[in-house]
């Protein structure tokens, strides 16, 4: 991991207190709204937790011990979800999936890299998409399945892509 | 003798006093011509001196404060006008116009994190690095002296003091006594917890709880849960703290 230049917020111990008061709060989440994206964009992080036995330097400062809680990670990774730059991976909002870029960004990721490859007409697995050799160095090596399968789906419903369930995999047929 | 007949003493009367008058203006006017000249003088010198330590003004704070306090002992206030002899001579005006500019700017962009509240060296350092490193130095005087321009903005500007340092205040309004003990209470590191201030102050827990909540709904305060053992520790943006988050609580 690259060194990350946190916000001097960071180091403040109570900003790691979910705020009793309505106007601190906001500014609060503001905060982290904020930090979460540009961390998870500049380390290429793409899936969080909201347990506290995840310790992922982002939520915990070991410096001034201080931790966000689950209620402060609920509200703060909800608060993403709600204006999309995030998406719930289950229910229970345990696993969140961050995107710092919009869906439909990443979708024209996709399909501008097959079309650049060649690779219309021709069927993929979603998993050779963020690791086979063709993609090694570009913008999709390491992406999650998570947020293939979506931004499959988005090009599926554009009628760009078909999707459909091989042998353990899901396999992608571009047009 | 027998007194004249009226209309004459009358006449003599209205003569008098019209001569009085016209007396009474020449002296007045004379008076004035005299003030004028000695003001012409004085300005005259006054601005010869500012001329020739020009750059001692601008540039050495203390040269400034020194020549701020021999303008007020002689009855005059340099920032008075920005129009007048001050300004053209000195860009002094200017000097302190844009001090207050750079204050307002730092108080405004702070103050969504400190509640209004700043301690003066944290704003100092704000304004100077937003100086640039070639501008000359400021002084506490100087930022004292561009605040007391802002007063007449109406922007509920103002110093005040809590135990040995000043604080800006960038939002109307004032602290009580008990909020001030506090502030100055957590001085030096940053935070208090209510039994800290139960001990130090001998208050009421109400009283405490009372006050706390009142620095946090006015964002002066912010809340920290993760304090030894889970006691809440109360912080102050405006404070600069000292780094140490667990140590000596009480």
């Amino acid at each position: 991991m690259t060194d990350f230049d946190f916000p001097f917020f960071f180091n403040y111990p109570p900003y790691f207190t979910l705020q009793p008061v309505k106007e601190t709060r906001e500014k609060q989440v503001e905060l982290w709204t904020e930090l979460i994206l540009r961390y998870c964009r500049q380390q290429r992080a793409y899936i969080l937790s909201t347990s506290t036995a995840d310790d992922n330097p982002l939520f915990y400062n070991r410096k001034i011990e201080r931790r966000l809680n689950q209620d402060a990670r609920l509200l703060f990774l909800g608060e993403l979800v709600s204006r999309g730059n995030a998406r719930w991976l289950d229910k229970d909002r345990r696993q969140c999936l961050v995107l710092w870029k919009k869906l439909q960004e990443w979708a024209d990721t996709v399909y501008s890299l097959v079309r650049e490859l060649g690779m219309q007409e021709s069927v993929m697995t979603v998993d050779e998409l963020s690791s086979g050799d063709e993609v090694a160095g570009t913008e999709l090596e390491g992406a999650p399945h998570e947020l293939l399968v979506e931004a499959l789906k988005l090009l599926e419903a554009q009628g760009k892509a078909q999707l459909f369930s091989g042998e353990g995999d899901l396999g992608v047929k571009f047009f | 003798m027998r007194r004249r007949p009226g209309i004459q003493g009358i006449q003599r009367t209205a003569q008098a006093r019209d001569h009085f008058k016209a007396l009474g203006k020449d002296v007045a006017a004379t008076r004035l011509e005299h003030m004028q000249a000695q003001m012409a003088s004085f300005k005259e010198n006054l601005e010869e001196f500012a001329l020739k330590h020009r750059e001692d003004i601008r540039k050495d704070p203390a040269f400034r404060a020194q020549f701020h306090t021999m303008c007020a002992n002689i009855g005059v206030d340099p920032l008075a006008s920005n129009k007048g002899v001050w300004a053209q001579v000195l860009g002094f005006g200017d000097f302190y116009y844009e001090l207050g500019v750079q204050i307002v700017e730092a108080c405004l962009a702070t103050r969504p994190l400190n509640g209004g509240l700043m301690e003066m060296k944290p704003l100092m350092r704000f304004v100077n690095r937003r100086r640039g490193s070639k501008a000359e130095p400021i002084t506490e005087d100087d930022v004292i002296r561009a605040i007391d321009k802002l007063k007449v903005l109406g922007g509920g500007f103002s110093i005040m003091k809590v135990g040995q340092q000043m604080l800006v205040r960038s939002v109307p309004g004032e602290l009580n006594t008990d909020k001030n003990e506090v502030l100055r209470l957590a001085q030096g590191r940053g935070f208090i917890s209510k039994k800290q201030l139960i001990e130090e102050n001998k208050w009421q827990e109400a009283r405490v709880v009372e006050t706390l909540w009142s620095l946090l709904k006015e964002g002066i305060a912010m809340a920290d849960d993760q304090g030894p053992g889970g006691q809440r520790l109360y912080w102050f943006p405006c404070l600069e703290a000292s780094g140490a988050t667990q140590a000596e609580v009480l």
